[in-house]
């Protein structure tokens, strides 16, 4: 599903990722671990192209998408579900409207819509709150709208960027589970976390980065 | 994409933001009521010094000594030419009995002139569309080469201010329009662009969902298109207000604005134009699209 092939990222004073080789199948749940600055998001962007790779190959799903054409991007984008570390919401939108915007974007008919949407948030336990506005709601319950929006499409791969980083344990656990039921619905899943507590006994595959080199890998 | 969605989107914006929708779509109608009021007045200066070339005529005083059949040949000649319409002959006798008509009272002054002074003339109408100076020089250079031709006359300066009007009058019209049109494009791309600049954090979110350009695009294009087309409306409304509160009330003054005419076409043409305008400010506004 993801194979990443010597891939390096620098910026302006620093290199984010260095060199860095690894592979995902499908249907695999992976957490990609390291402390902060380690290039943990920088790999998630290489693979949602909110960052192109300066060197090196990456591919997702048999694409080579770091030469992939502008016009190309919403349509890998599309089969890409992602959670970001700083949720990305619209603020002025329900949280009904913010799950379903990823299945309009997709061009989902409107009867659909609905049904989807209630499902989704059912999954992450916000049925009760869709008619509710994200700013209304605790930090937990804006990282589970952005892990029912992620979800909605069914897309086949989901991206989680920190996706407890703005929660209190209990809820990081439920988050887990939740990531672990969509797994084994089928989905490929890339987590990235600093949180050991997050992947300790999951029995998943972790990555591990260090200052943008790849430092090993393990079972959590 | 679904296009209900996009209205919905750009509809609920609008009333958001609906102050500086509004003034935006007062500017665009005060930009459209000057073009309008300029061009209708472009338009209805053209429409009368259109009529006036019908009163135009070049007229040929012949040399007594020509025949008839040589004035015939020379008539024959002249309706050849392209920008000739009509061509009519005039005998010394019908213009003597002309002028004594139009003496009346003191044609006594032609009595003691004997016989009749005045000469055979031909007189020549030219095409409404290819009257002007240039092509009556030219008719007029080659029928002086003509002979058996004493005199040409034709109202050289009337033609010339006439044509000048007529162009002075259309490039006022078109530089109006211009910077009047690069106004009204300007305050839909201002206010589109300000929209933009504040939804950039939600337009940087669509992208990162997989929208395409069409998808982040509807929505500011319906915008700019309600801006343009209202401020179109409000200006056909005030034109129409306009017309008839001063120019009904005056012609009762002044019947020659009883001529000026009203293109019930202006109905259609000034929504339309704001529609055109709204569409194009809201295209420059977005600009290029890049993920």
């Amino acid at each position: 599903m993801i194979r990443f092939e010597d891939v390096s990222k620098h910026y302006d004073n620093h290199t984010a990722l260095r060199k860095v080789s690894f592979s995902v199948e499908r249907g695999e749940m992976v957490f990609i671990t390291g402390p902060s600055g380690s290039g943990k998001s920088t790999l998630l962007k290489l693979i949602y192209l909110s960052e192109r790779a300066d060197e090196g190959s990456v591919f997702v799903s048999g694409w080579e998408i770091n030469t992939m054409r502008d016009s190309d991007v919403p349509v890998l984008r599309r089969k890409i579900g992602v959670v970001y570390q700083e949720f990305r919401l619209l603020y002025n939108m329900s949280v009904f409207e913010n799950v379903a915007i990823a299945l309009r974007i997709r061009g989902v008919d409107e009867r659909e819509v609905k049904a989807r949407v209630f499902d989704s948030l059912k999954i992450v336990n916000l049925r009760h709150k869709s008619d509710n506005y994200p700013h209304a709601l605790s930090g937990g319950e804006q990282q589970r709208i952005a892990i029912a929006r992620a979800i909605v499409a069914e897309p086949i791969l989901i991206l989680a960027d920190e996706p407890t980083g703005n929660v209190d344990p209990d809820t990081s656990a439920g988050i887990i589970r939740t990531f672990k039921e969509i797994n084994a619905r089928g989905a490929t899943i890339l987590i990235a976390t600093h949180n050991r507590e997050l992947f300790r006994d999951t029995g998943k595959r972790t990555l591990k980065l260090d200052f943008g080199n790849f430092v090993g890998e393990g079972i959590g | 994409m679904s296009l209900p969605y996009s209205f919905r989107v750009a509809i609920s914006s609008l009333l958001h933001e609906k102050w500086i929708n509004f003034l935006s779509m007062l500017t665009m109608a005060i930009g459209l009521l000057f073009t309008a009021i300029t061009l209708l007045t472009v338009y209805n200066i053209d429409l009368m010094t259109k009529k006036l070339p019908e009163k135009f005529s070049i007229m040929l005083y012949l040399k007594d000594s020509l025949a008839r059949e040589e004035i015939d040949t020379l008539i024959e000649g002249i309706r050849q030419d392209p920008s000739v319409d009509r061509v009519f002959f005039i005998p010394k006798d019908e213009a003597f009995r002309e002028l004594k008509a139009t003496l009346r009272n003191t044609e006594y002054i032609l009595d003691g002139l004997g016989e009749n002074p005045l000469p055979n003339s031909i007189e020549i109408k030219l095409k409404a569309q290819l009257l002007g100076p240039e092509s009556v020089k030219k008719l007029t250079a080659k029928l002086k080469e003509q002979a058996g031709i004493s005199e040409i006359e034709y109202g050289e300066k009337f033609l010339a201010s006439l044509h000048s009007v007529r162009k002075g009058m259309n490039t006022i019209g078109l530089v109006f329009l211009i910077v009047l049109s690069t106004g009204m494009i300007f305050i839909c791309y201002s206010t589109v662009k300000i929209l933009f600049y504040r939804k950039d954090e939600e337009i940087k979110t669509y992208k990162l969902l997989g929208a395409t350009k069409g998808f982040i695009r509807t929505p500011f294009l319906i915008e700019g298109a309600v801006i343009g087309t209202g401020g179109g409306l409000i200006s056909c409304i005030t034109l129409v207000s306009l017309y008839y509160t001063f120019i009904f009330k005056l012609s009762q003054t002044f019947p020659l604005l009883n001529s000026m005419y009203f293109p019930v076409e202006l109905f259609l043409a000034l929504p339309a134009a704001g529609l055109l305008l709204g569409i194009a400010g809201a295209i420059i506004a977005i600009g290029r699209i890049r993920y």
